[in-house]
């Protein structure tokens, strides 16, 4: 073995693995979004509607995942939804691979208006926009524009608190 | 004030913030708001909105320079604001965000885009992003249609597809600005679309 293989391995082995590539988002209209929050087993859905080219949204999306994933022994469920423009699929994969999301997540179809009113009526359309649903699917919270970690992390557990898993 | 009056402020008071907390946008019917603070335009001057307000109507267009969505129907916004400016209407984008937040939304980058794309109507900035709360807009873009009356009959989206120009089967800002030149009825008051969140100044 010449002594740059060897360097090779050496520096391999104490680098971590490069992340697994995030799924590549679904194509969903709201009525797909909504089912995914009725889905059985959750004591509480996030769903965060969030595009690669919107700052607020990637500042936010560190704070988002590290609720999801210290809430999500309790039940919190994660549901992102990107609005990125068709022919961005690569970059909203990279993204989330760098994110370290390693569930399904959606991309956005259909009209804007039919989406927002599908999804929450109350919603204006401005993103970041992150909703909260208790564990019977019923939405206990909004919010447009991106909230901090432990904003995030208080209004889930209070969500995840105040009613059973289904 | 009787006491009866003063009872019910906090109330009224209380219904003004729940509303504001709700994102509630300027009710179709109501004035425009916060027409004397003036604003700077593109051409380095102050104006306010009473002085773009026409007997004829009244547009205005929240909008930014950063914002996808935004640079999606910008050349649609200059179009309208164009053609119906030169019909009597009175015109006017408003950029209410925070630069700091969003460095392309800075008065250079205005300045820029408004002689890139030949806009022939005011660009001006809402240096506290206050008229932008006033009117209730909380994304780019946005529009307001003000009648002859100045009440408004208009908000929401330019039209109904910003990806796809070709595709557009309602232009419903456009059908609006057509009803207030021939005094009809607007025909679509209120519609949505997905834009980017103002970054209001703290």
């Amino acid at each position: 073995m010449s002594t740059i293989a060897a360097l090779v391995l050496a520096v391999s082995a104490v680098l971590p693995p490069a992340p697994a590539p995030a799924p590549v988002p679904a194509p969903a209209g709201a009525e797909a979004i909504l089912a995914e929050v009725r889905k059985p087993g959750a004591g509480a859905v996030l769903v965060n509607v969030w595009a690669t080219w919107c700052a607020p949204c990637r500042e936010e999306f560190p704070d988002l995942l590290h609720v999801a994933r210290e809430l999500a022994p309790k039940g919190l469920r994660l549901v992102l939804v990107s609005v990125d423009f068709p022919g961005a699929e690569a970059e909203t994969t990279s993204f989330l691979t760098s994110q370290g999301v390693d569930f399904p997540t959606f991309l956005r179809t259909g009209k804007d208006e039919a989406f927002v009113d599908g999804l929450e009526p109350q919603w204006s359309g401005a993103i970041p926009a992150t909703f909260l649903y208790d564990a019977n699917g019923k939405l206990v919270r909004f919010w447009e524009g991106k909230a901090s970690y432990p904003v995030i992390k208080k209004r889930a557990q209070k969500a995840l608190d105040t009613k059973e898993t289904r | 004030m009787t006491r009866k009056s003063l009872l019910a402020l906090p109330v009224l008071l209380c219904l003004a913030a729940s509303a504001a907390l709700a994102g509630g946008a300027l009710p179709i019917g109501a004035t425009i708001p916060m027409a004397d603070v003036k604003m700077k335009n593109v051409d380095g001057k102050e104006l306010d909105l009473a002085e773009v307000k026409k007997p004829t109507g009244t547009l205005v267009v929240f909008t930014c320079n950063h914002c996808p969505f935004a640079k999606m129907w910008e050349s649609r916004i200059v179009e309208l604001g164009n053609t119906y400016a030169a019909k009597g209407i009175g015109v006017i984008a408003i950029n209410a965000n925070d630069p700091k937040v969003a460095k392309d939304d800075s008065f250079d980058v205005m300045q820029q885009r408004a002689k890139e794309r030949g806009m022939q109507f005011p660009y001006v900035v809402d240096a506290t992003s206050n008229l932008a709360r006033a009117f209730g807009a909380t994304k780019t873009p946005e529009a307001f249609l003000f009648d002859k009356e100045g009440k408004l009959v208009y908000h929401g989206a330019i039209d109904d597809n910003g990806q796809e120009p070709s595709k557009v089967e309602n232009a419903y800002l456009k059908l609006a600005l057509e009803a207030v030149l021939n005094g009809g009825d607007v025909p679509v008051k209120e519609t949505k679309s997905i834009g980017c969140g103002i970054k209001f100044r703290s």
